[in-house]
């Protein structure tokens, strides 16, 4: 069996070594867009290089760089946020989820998990010493998680509810009778809310992504992660950021500085370019992502499998549960036999051992080309069993 | 409607004391702040042109969790140079600057014992990264010049701590342990199976040092920045060198809580490496005669220390020095009447408002 003792980020971080001993793996699992960080953003940085290499890097981040998130904020996501004392600047989404996870959270305390979710929150919360209740879903109803599912697993414990929307790796879109379902939940039961916002860009059909800070009454018990990486393509420069009420923000804020100290001044520059620049390349990305996304659902309609349709995000959560494999077998072989690497599901989940998310983050041609050679692969695979 | 679980939230952060503790910035804010762990400095163009063309050659995409290969290689060649050690490119974490060294060190070494030893006089920075999560903590005390004393070092190791965190030169005070001191707690570490994370940030200060891994590489966790005085003091970019067995889970909460380090910064360092044999020693002389002067001007207030780049004075009335001087305050570290003033050749260091305390 692929990688018998490795889980979980390890399980991918292995996958990810084994595709680059190959010189033509296509990447169809990382979540790192193809798209380079558009050219003003990277003059931005060059100019911040001369002029602002030394300046002062305060933890929660320059303030003329919050002021820019609390404008996008309030403009993309729809509620105000005080740059003063309700945003902290991160090391990208990655430490964003970190810091809120422990702001909320102490040993012992659990926080509810619609699964299958981001393999890090599981990380993150095992660091915290907190407990996760999974709230499971399956593609059949396209991952949506059922608030009376949730009221039904809460514990005198349950301190929090993540939600995110998009959601990785299942791309569901909380829908808002949900939400607001949800978040009264939140509320009735003195709950902290944990949104990751971070594909809010990046939403298909006629959903609508719908920030729970936004919704009445939330604002104030809601932590809300963002960053650069997805909407500018700018994983390389590891900038995000936290918005929540001022009294979470204070710890967040200490919290930072214990863990990291400061985010890069470069990066922070580059972020002010990004969110007060023209918003041009962020739509060209989102147009590319919708037409990809269509050449995969194709692509896996021809092939037979089943996933659940991406209401937003970059990727497709598939169903490969007909093989009668792992997904951490299936995504094994089809990277040694093909050279193309998809995530196991179970680096998400154990419980979602029957899936594989596969992203959409490559040049059109190219990613017809993974989806053939997987076609191959999937067809050689079914004719050995 | 008030929130019972964001008031225990907030009464909880309230008591954490360790988490709280005040901490100086790391740059300077205004250019009369002697307060900052990293002085100014100016940065050479060769570093800017590395990093900027790295960033329009598209390297703006996730890198490798422990840093780029060629910056990983070059730090370990030049620790080794330095320090007499061997390293080599697994052994080295490319880190988002100093505080994440000491978070990933302390936290992640130190969940693996039962007790964790630091100096009752250390960064602020270490006592912020203790306090994320607990851990059982043993106190050492410390001499005159603000390191823990061998006997205090034997007696912590007699007592069940594993994991020592020691600093030198002290980011207080600049104090180094000599070399004799060195191969001492480099035998009582062999002989109570401990681990050493050894703070050697300030090492590019100081004229003459011995540090840990040159006489037990196999138990010490080497951090600090890198490549001081080059002018990354905001660009935050430090790193971790370890035994491999150390590396590993070091490297897997790297991944859960950044990913990797920025990649413009791994560029700049990257061309920092090449130039630092050069650049350094005039560096550290300069601010050494700036040192001096004020030395001088001081006498005995002055705590004796060897790096270059940091002061400490004992000085009367704190607090309303610590404001007028834009001092980092003694107290923050656990030493109170001690005051840190980060010595530049651009801003002479205010002897006479020091003394008038």
């Amino acid at each position: 069996m692929a990688n018998p003792v490795k889980t979980g980020t390890n399980l991918l971080y292995a996958l990810i070594a084994q595709a680059r001993s190959y010189s033509d793996t296509i990447i169809m699992g990382r979540g790192d867009p193809d798209f380079d960080t558009p050219p003003h953003i990277v003059e931005a940085a060059k100019r911040a290089m001369v002029e602002h290499h030394a300046d002062y890097t305060p933890p929660e981040g320059l303030l003329s760089l919050r002021e820019a998130i609390a404008a996008r904020v309030q403009r993309v996501n729809g509620f105000a946020v005080d740059p003063a004392t309700e945003v902290v600047v991160t090391n990208g989404g990655q430490e964003a989820l970190m810091l809120m996870i422990l702001a909320a959270l102490g040993p012992g305390d659990s926080i509810i998990v619609p699964e299958p979710n981001y393999n890090t929150y599981h990380d993150a919360l095992k660091f915290a010493r907190a407990d996760k209740i999974s709230i499971p879903s399956t593609a059949a109803t396209n991952f949506r998680t059922d608030p009376d599912k949730v009221r039904a697993a809460l514990t005198e414990r349950t301190r929090a509810l993540l939600l995110v929307s998009p959601n990785n790796p299942t791309a569901s879109v909380i829908q808002r009778a949900d939400l607001e379902a949800l978040v009264a939940l939140a509320q009735e039961r003195d709950l902290v809310i944990i949104a990751d916002d971070i594909y809010d860009l990046f939403i298909y059909d006629d959903y609508k992504h719908i920030s729970p800070a936004s919704l009445p009454g939330a604002k104030e018990r809601t932590l809300t992660l963002n960053a650069l990486s997805k909407s500018f393509s700018m994983t390389g420069w590891r900038l995000g950021w936290i918005v929540g009420p001022a009294n979470l923000m204070a710890r967040v804020r200490e919290l930072k500085a214990a863990i990291t100290g400061g985010t890069s001044i470069i990066s922070q520059y580059a972020g002010i370019a990004a969110l007060t620049g023209p918003q041009e390349p962020v739509q060209m990305m989102a147009d590319a992502y919708k037409r990809r996304r269509k050449i995969v659902m194709d692509a896996l309609d021809e092939m037979g499998i089943h996933y659940g349709v991406p209401q937003g995000g970059q990727f497709v959560f598939a169903d490969i549960s007909f093989t009668g494999m792992d997904s951490a077998e299936l995504a094994e072989k089809i990277l040694t036999d093909q050279h193309v690497l998809v995530y196991p599901g179970s680096a998400f989940d154990q419980e979602r051992a029957q899936y594989i998310r596969m992203t959409f983050l490559q040049p059109e041609d190219k990613l017809r080309e993974g989806l053939e050679r997987m076609r191959v692969a999937m067809k050689k695979i079914m004719g050995e069993r | 409607m008030s929130s019972q679980t964001i008031a225990r939230i907030l009464d909880a952060h309230a008591q954490n004391t360790l988490l709280n503790t005040p901490a100086p910035p790391l740059t300077a804010r205004n250019a009369g702040d002697l307060s900052a762990d990293s002085l100014y400095a100016p940065i050479d163009e060769r570093m800017i042109e590395t990093a900027a063309t790295a960033l329009e050659s598209g390297q703006t995409h996730y890198v490798d969790v422990p840093g780029i290969a060629p910056l990983r290689a070059a730090l370990a060649e030049t620790l080794t140079q330095s320090h007499g050690a061997a390293y080599a490119q697994p052994n080295v974490i490319v880190t988002a600057g100093m505080q994440e060294s000491r978070f990933l060190t302390l936290q992640m070494i130190g969940e693996t014992v039962e007790r964790v030893a630091v100096p009752k006089v250390v960064h602020p920075g270490v006592r912020k990264a203790l306090g994320v999560r607990a851990l059982k903590l043993d106190m050492l005390d410390v001499d005159a010049q603000m390191l823990p004393t061998l006997d205090t070092i034997r007696a912590t190791l007699q007592g069940g701590s594993r994991l020592l965190f020691l600093e030198s030169p002290s980011r207080l005070t600049g104090a180094v342990y000599s070399a004799e001191a060195v191969g001492q707690i480099a035998a009582l570490a062999a002989e109570y199976d401990a681990v050493v994370i050894w703070d050697q940030g300030l090492a590019p200060w100081t004229d003459e040092y011995t540090s840990l891994a040159a006489h037990a590489a196999d138990r010490t966790v080497a951090i600090g920045e890198a490549f001081p005085g080059s002018g990354l003091g905001s660009w935050m970019i430090g790193y971790i060198a370890a035994p491999e067995a150390l590396v590993a889970p070091m490297q897997s909460q790297k991944q859960i809580m950044a990913i990797c380090t920025s990649t413009a910064a791994q560029y700049a360092a990257l061309e920092a490496s090449k130039l630092y044999a050069d650049a350094q020693p005039s560096r550290r002389a300069r601010l050494k005669v700036a040192r001096q002067s004020a030395v001088d001007a001081l006498g005995a207030a002055v705590i004796p220390g060897a790096a270059a780049n940091i002061l400490a004075v004992r000085a009367p009335h704190t607090q309303a020095a610590v404001a007028q001087l834009q001092a980092a305050d003694g107290a923050d570290f656990g030493a109170p009447d001690v005051l840190r003033l980060t010595v530049s050749v651009e801003t002479a260091l205010p002897t006479a408002a020091i003394m008038g305390g």
